[in-house]
């Protein structure tokens, strides 16, 4: 450990800072809580607000775990885990059952989470009107007054124009009846595991200034008219080429030389344990 | 140089947060800060402790009727001693004040709610203790819960505001022998 910076590189007046938002984020699921985004040796869009959550939340006691797009191995997710082990000596695994806090960038892990574990999302846009209202100010007053009517009517121009929403990722979903938000970029496969979870999940935007959560056991419903019901991406008749599995959410593989199409599991770490068995 | 406590700000704060916020992500989870909370001097310790977990020289406290405690953590946290309706934070040490200061704690604005007070009270040993429902966010359906009376009355008195939502106060209660027990604005507490 590099004894050179404080425990978890920033400052004790930072993670305090941040630990308040954090609470307040709990206390009102679904809101964006602004906070003052520090500067890290890492540029921002890079996973800094997860950097900084998972840096305020971490002690000697936890097990971290890093994922990009569902790898252990990707270089985001490689350098960030090297990152927080500088500077805090935890350990890191691989094994999703195995961790108190994941760190994640674009999926939840497929194996369901624990009650005693933090689930860390970097989020690029926190805002889910920013599509439909570039001002900030203006967005603040629409979730203070509930005024989701754009949102909704951008759902229904894509339904309209292409026969269903086209949302992949980030797709937007009303928490507690009350708060639309932006579940950052995961993909509308793993929207549902949001709802009545078991664990914590914390979303942090480094680059926009913005906190967020979901309590365990809270209601998170994706956006969908009565009559369209939501429906997520569905890969049937695929599986993955390593282990099998047909009810994971898997990345296509394109070889141009041959010209063949593969499917594999996006979650490598859930991918290796069904072929260990 | 006399040393008045040997509570780690980095490593003590660290774990206190964690059991604060395991507390406030599943209302009605009692959760121990003792061992932290030793570490501390004068009569309220485990109010210090979360003081030097929370506060620095930029939020505001208010712990009102009680100047020791209110010297403790200026001296502790050089967060700003302010009245009880301008306070980020709100230390309340006996139940007899409940009543007016929620009346006028900080609720936030529909805009920014995060702009409200954190009331942090201290329930006396020796309770009466009732049998409660818990239902809302952090808690898994209905969930039953044994809790001292002075909880009670303190979500009583908050929903006698009928704050509208996203507005409203969170509590941070501490039980004898240094335990956490949050309840916060959308959790509802009813008798069984």
């Amino acid at each position: 450990m590099i004894d050179k910076y404080n425990y978890a590189f920033l400052d004790e007046g930072s993670k305090r800072e941040i630990r308040r938002s954090v609470l307040k984020a709990v206390a009102i699921p679904g809101y964006q809580v602004p906070f003052g985004s520090r500067e890290l040796p890492i540029g921002r869009g890079w996973g800094t607000g997860g950097i900084q959550l998972t840096l305020s939340l971490i002690g000697p006691e936890d097990t971290l775990k890093v994922i990009d797009q569902g790898s252990d191995e990707s270089v985001n997710a490689v350098n960030i885990k090297k990152f927080v082990k500088m500077c805090t000596d935890v350990p890191c695994t691989t094994r999703t059952q195995e961790a108190t806090i994941i760190q994640t960038r674009h999926r939840v892990p497929e194996i369901p989470l624990t009650n005693d574990q933090i689930l860390v999302l970097q989020v690029p846009l926190p805002e889910p009107l920013r599509v439909v209202e570039p001002q900030e100010s203006v967005t603040k007053k629409m979730h203070a007054e509930s005024d989701y009517a754009p949102i909704w009517l951008q759902l229904y121009e894509s339904l309209i124009k292409y026969g269903k929403v086209t949302i992949s990722s980030e797709y937007p979903c009303l928490v507690e009846d009350r708060y639309i938000m932006n579940p950052s970029p995961i993909p509308k496969f793993d929207n549902p595991k949001l709802h009545q979870a078991e664990c914590l999940y914390l979303f942090g935007a480094g680059r926009e200034k913005k906190i967020y959560a979901i309590p365990p056991h809270t209601k998170v419903v994706s956006l969908a008219f009565d009559d369209v019901p939501f429906e997520k991406e569905s890969f049937k008749g695929k599986k993955c080429r390593l282990c099998g599995s047909t009810d994971t959410y898997l990345d296509e593989i394109f070889d141009s030389a041959t010209g063949e199409r593969y499917y594999q599991c996006s979650d490598t770490s859930y991918c290796k344990e069904v072929r260990s068995k | 140089m006399k040393q008045l406590h040997t509570f780690d700000e980095v490593f003590d704060a660290q774990k206190v947060f964690r059991r604060l916020l395991e507390a406030m992500a599943n209302p009605g989870r009692q959760c121990d800060i003792r061992l932290q909370s030793e570490k501390l001097f004068g009569e309220a310790p485990d109010m210090l402790a979360l003081a030097m977990t929370l506060l620095d020289a930029s939020v505001s406290f208010c712990a009102p009727e009680n100047p020791v405690l209110t010297e403790q953590i200026i001296l502790l946290t050089h967060a700003k001693s302010v009245s009880p309706e301008q306070a980020d934070y709100l230390f309340i040490s006996s139940g007899d004040l409940l009543p007016t200061i929620i009346e006028t704690a900080k609720k936030g604005t529909l805009e920014n709610p995060h702009a409200s007070a954190t009331c942090i009270v201290k329930i006396p040993d020796g309770q009466t203790e009732q049998q409660v429902l818990l239902s809302g966010p952090g808690v898994d359906g209905q969930t039953g819960a044994t809790v001292p009376c002075d909880i009670m009355q303190a979500i009583g008195l908050r929903d006698a505001q009928e704050y509208e939502y996203p507005q409203g106060i969170d509590y941070i209660f501490l039980l004898p022998e240094s335990k956490l027990l949050c309840i916060p604005r959308l959790v509802r507490m009813e008798e069984c």
